[in-house]
């Protein structure tokens, strides 16, 4: 045996000793790994931090979080394996959504889980003190009888920015993939507005901050549950009802109406039932509605607390709640 | 063609131009605004990119799913590697290898920048990210190298590969964030491949260099001497084209951390994740620690980096280890480094009898298999080793105390010190300023109403072909016929795509960026190319710019311009304005002293001097500043839809949420296109000025 391949052999024996002494900390026992969507906003943390804990806690799994903002890109995660549930999906009005729950629900590749409990509400909204004043911050009301669509075009003088002018400004749906059908409601309604499309929620978040901290008119597509309303008493607009004539499936908007409920959704793999029949009954029966999230969502983002210790102080005061979705 | 003549030519050109738009504004007869239906109709590239794609991925995903599970448990392995080390260990194990490379300095400087991810509590997202980068540097260093390799052997192979390489790095990398979903899946497997395909190119580039370098006396002596093909390009071309290999390397490793940011939006942890989570919530303070550690560790890397490919050529041996040599007479100065000297000698002097015993037990056991031969070449190994022998005992054992005698446990949380809080609170006194707000509003009112409005409108106005036209036409006069028909070529597609009007704003943005970053950066290259003073300060300013992600000064624009398109504007300068300080400082400063010398002998005063003979002379260079801030404007749209940009990037930005990957190419495409055009364009008319200042044959 030359010195070359002494080398090798020690170098091996060297690798082997080192990662035999590394690959101590390896995996505790457990029921199997089961892998939640983590979306980019908080409300979807807070739903999987309460089933993780009772899926690690109560039924000894592990759990982990695969990072994904949110689209139709979770769709092909979970028939690919890499996600096994993701909790509040947003339908959105985009006819794109008709064609995944088509295709990939359609031939039995995701399940879908059910509703979150959450009732969504899109809507224009203003600020309160625009109608009201603000006394303690030295506010006066500008558009004292501002309450639904018909006042805009009166008052749009006050909403104009340097870049829309002497056009209104409103801030559309900052996401263009929702189709939300801004444009359609300003030209059907003639408004004397110009929609604004910033392309990112964080763009939306800090227009409205800007403007609600000087407290400057604001016209805003926003949208409940959200964790500003805790912040910023907005006001939202009436526009004329939904019926089932304003949407359709294929071609989205097509008539200038208020936008209908929206209904988040679990979702997820479709061969959890058989895998983890625990977990699936589980998932399946959470439910949580707007005022308890919104609470949850107001300290987490507001008040900066962490998403598992606001978690747990819900979950102790809401025992009767989670025990019942726990399997038998 | 005479200068004189050419000169004439072109105004000729120019001046029939404008009155031929004079006519047009007349005439609305001839406004084929639109584009041409026919074209675009049967032109429908996102579906033909996407039946592309639909059967690869029936064909071939197979392939690359399975490569993702052995990139996923490669990662795991590494991470939990990572993680698992004592941070003591960690620290300690880039410090020796700082100390071996690049000298006490070095080993002070990557203690501080390792210590700051504890201390900003970001020690597990950091570790992540450096597993991460780590596998995906490994990676991209063993194709880049060998496609590199096999680039230099042949002339056919490399003019395949280059405009490859030209594209992978201009096409924006959200472009392929979408194809990485379908075929790797979600998390850190696609996030390496996308971080490959972005890092790859300097690897195969310097690759490819060092080896065509290699001088050809030296390869024919090897032939000469008898040596194959192979034994020539291992023996003789790849050793002496290591320094430029290894430069690849250090550029591959600057290219994936500037993934890091990106790759979240696929689903990849680490420090990228912290800064975009903090950017989602508008949190500056937080992006602001995720950002520095990403800082940290770029530049940590880039002087490790630099320090270990300079190594083969041997250091300056330096007096002073730690303090700069100025000091030299201060005694103080002289106390602390012979302190320093005796504390190396005496470190020296132990790792010497560790390894002597070392090295002596394993010639004694190596005889025992090996025989006598084996044993000394071990123990010779050995003792040449010392400093690694040394460092890797100390390792160990460290390891052995942390797990079995008395655990280091995780960072000391008494040593974690956030910024979040003052730097948040700082913002927000400053947002809600009454004198700040009305200087913003001024800046954002000023930018929007005289400078990208009136170029939108200009865009928008002009009919596609006449646009065409001038373009072409500019290009064939800056840069002869080539370029004029390659640009004509990339403004069809783009009006074939169907993006024509969207492509006219992003274009509108990307020259307002360039005109602002002219405005601001010409007056501060020219300041600091005057005075020393001056550029010492801007200098470490500009080298912060250009290593933050653009993604951290992302929010303090959103929250004091709001989200807009200035916003979009304004972080665009900040990202595009340093090249053009730094070439415009360079290029007046490199002007000769002779002609300095020959204009003050003439009796020329400080401003003649400046705008006579510096500016002139330094032209060729401010251009060549110009261009990268035109390229570098054009990245930044793909990133600025983010606080409110609009355009191509939206569009890219829309298709990735929609994972429509024929959308997002055509919209990739068309900005790769435009920088195409603006680029030859730019830097044809740097090499012009430097034809005619005759700097260049």
């Amino acid at each position: 045996m030359n010195c070359s391949t002494l080398i090798r052999r020690l170098g091996l024996a060297t690798a082997a000793l080192a990662l035999s002494l590394f690959a101590g900390s390896g995996v505790a026992d457990s029921k199997g790994l089961i892998k939640f969507h983590e979306a980019d906003w908080t409300g979807n943390l807070i739903n999987g931090k309460i089933v993780e804990i009772l899926l690690t806690e109560h039924l000894d799994y592990e759990v982990e979080y695969v990072f994904l903002p949110a689209g139709p890109a979770a769709w092909e995660a979970i028939v690919a394996g890499d996600i096994d549930v993701a909790f509040e999906f947003w339908p959105t009005y985009s006819p794109e959504r008709h064609q995944y729950i088509a295709e990939y629900g359609g031939d039995g590749s995701v399940e879908y889980f059910g509703e979150t409990g959450l009732v969504g509400k899109s809507g224009w909204y203003v600020p309160r003190y625009m109608l009201e004043g603000d006394e303690s911050r030295g506010i006066e009301a500008t558009a004292p009888d501002l309450e639904s669509w018909e006042q805009l075009n009166k008052y749009k003088d006050l909403f104009a920015t340097p870049e829309t002018a002497p056009k209104g400004r409103l801030l559309a749906c900052p996401i263009p993939a929702w189709q939300a059908g801004d444009e359609l409601r300003v030209e059907k309604l003639g408004l004397d507005f110009h929609p604004v499309v910033l392309g990112t929620e964080v763009a939306q978040f800090a227009e409205l901050e800007a403007a609600y901290t000087r407290g400057e008119p604001l016209l805003v597509y926003m949208w409940e549950p959200h964790w500003t309303h805790a912040l910023y008493d907005l006001v939202k607009l009436r526009l004329p009802e939904y019926t089932d004539e304003c949407f359709d499936a294929e071609a989205g908007w097509v008539q200038p109406c208020d936008w209908p409920d929206e209904l988040p959704y679990n979702f997820g793999s479709a061969t959890l039932k058989d895998r983890h029949p625990d977990v699936h009954t589980v998932v399946r029966s959470f439910s949580i509605d707007n005022e308890q999230q919104t609470a949850m969502v107001y300290e987490v983002d507001v008040n900066e607390r962490d998403v598992e210790e606001v978690v747990r102080e819900w979950m102790a005061a809401n025992e009767d709640v989670w025990r019942a979705w726990l399997p038998m | 063609m005479p200068a004189t003549s050419k000169e004439r030519y072109q105004w000729g050109a120019l001046i029939a131009a404008l009155t031929l738009l004079l006519v047009l504004s007349k005439l609305e007869v001839l406004a084929l605004h639109a584009f041409p239906e026919a074209l675009s109709k049967g032109f429908t590239f996102a579906e033909w990119v996407n039946a592309v794609e639909d059967w690869l991925r029936e064909h071939y995903r197979w392939l690359t799913r399975g490569i993702s599970e052995g990139l996923a448990v490669a990662l795991k392995a590494a991470e939990r590697f990572l993680l698992g080390l004592p941070w003591v260990v960690v620290t300690l194990g880039i410090a020796l290898l700082a100390l071996r490379f690049g000298g006490l300095r070095l080993a002070l400087f990557s203690v501080v920048a390792v210590l700051f991810w504890g201390v900003v509590d970001m020690w597990k997202p950091a570790m992540e990210t450096l597993g991460l980068i780590g596998i995906s540097v490994f990676i991209s260093v063993v194709i880049g190298v060998l496609v590199g390799v096999a680039c230099s052997q042949s002339n056919l192979m490399w003019s395949i590969v280059r405009p490859v390489l030209d594209t992978m790095q201009t096409m924006p990398t959200f472009v392929y964030l979408i194809p990485a979903i379908f075929f790797f899946g979600i998390g850190d497997p696609p996030a390496v491949a996308a971080t490959v395909i972005y890092a790859l190119p300097p690897a195969v580039r310097l690759t490819n260099l060092g080896i065509r370098q290699v001088s050809v006396e030296t390869v024919e002596a090897a032939r000469a001497f008898g040596s194959t093909t192979v034994q020539t390009l291992l023996k003789v071309q790849l050793p002496l084209a290591m320094p430029s290999i290894m430069m690849g390397v250090n550029q591959t490793v600057m290219m994936g951390l500037g993934m890091v940011v990106i790759a979240t939006f696929i689903g990849a942890g680490g420090l990228g994740y912290e800064v975009w989570g903090a950017l989602r919530r508008i949190k500056v303070g937080w992006a602001l620690e995720g950002g520095l550690c990403i800082v940290f560790m770029a530049i940590l890397f880039d002087r490790l980096g630099y320090a270990i490919s300079q190594a083969r050529e041997g250091r300056a041996a330096s007096r002073f280890r730690l303090l700069p040599e100025r000091w030299e007479h201060q005694p103080l100065a002289r106390g602390v480094e012979h302190a320093i000297g005796v504390v190396y000698a005496l470190c020296a002097a132990l790792s010497r009898g560790l390894t002597l015993v070392v090295a002596s037990a394993a010639e004694r056991v190596a005889r025992l298999v090996a025989g006598d031969d084996g044993a000394r070449g071990l123990r010779e190994l050995v003792t040449r080793h010392a400093f690694l022998l040394t460092s890797l005992v100390l390792l160990v054992a460290l390891v052995v105390i942390d797990r079995y005698l008395l655990s280091f446990g995780a960072f000391p949380e008494a040593w974690e010190y956030s910024m979040r809080k003052p730097v948040d609170r700082a913002l927000n006194e400053l947002k809600v300023n009454e004198g700040f707000y009305a200087f913003t509003t001024f800046i954002r009112a000023a930018v929007f109403l005289w400078i990208l409005d009136p170029l939108a409108d200009l865009l928008a106005w002009l009919p596609w072909w006449y646009f065409t036209g001038i373009v072409a036409l500019v290009a064939w006069i800056s840069a002869g016929r080539t370029v004029a028909l390659v640009s004509i070529a990339c403004l069809l597609f783009i009006g074939a795509v169907d993006l024509w009007s969207v492509s006219m704003f992003t274009l509108a943005t990307i020259l307002a960026s360039v005109l602002i970053c002219m405005l601001i950066g010409l007056p501060i290259g020219i300041l600091a190319a005057c005075s020393d003073w001056v550029e010492s300060i801007v200098r470490p300013i500009l080298d912060a710019m250009q290593t933050l992600p653009p993604f951290v000064y992302l929010v303090p624009v959103l929250m004091f311009f709001g989200g807009n398109v200035v916003s979009a504007v304004i972080a665009t300068v900040i990202y595009a304005v340093p090249p053009l300080i730094r070439l415009t400082n360079l290029g007046i400063r490199e002007v000769s002293a002779q002609s300095i010398e020959a204009a003050s002998s003439f009796g020329s005063t400080f401003m003649q001097t400046m705008t006579k003979v510096k500016l002139p002379l330094a032209l060729p260079s401010i251009m060549m500043g110009v261009n990268q801030a035109v390229i570098f404007a054009v990245a930044m749209t793909v990133i600025t839809p983010l606080i409110g940009g609009a355009g191509l990037g939206q569009e890219v930005f829309t298709a990735l949420s929609v994972i429509d990957t024929g959308k997002g190419f055509e919209a990739g495409l068309a900005i790769v296109f435009i920088a195409v055009v603006l680029d030859r364009i730019t830097q044809a008319w740097s090499r012009r000025r430097q034809q005619a200042l005759g700097l260049e044959s």
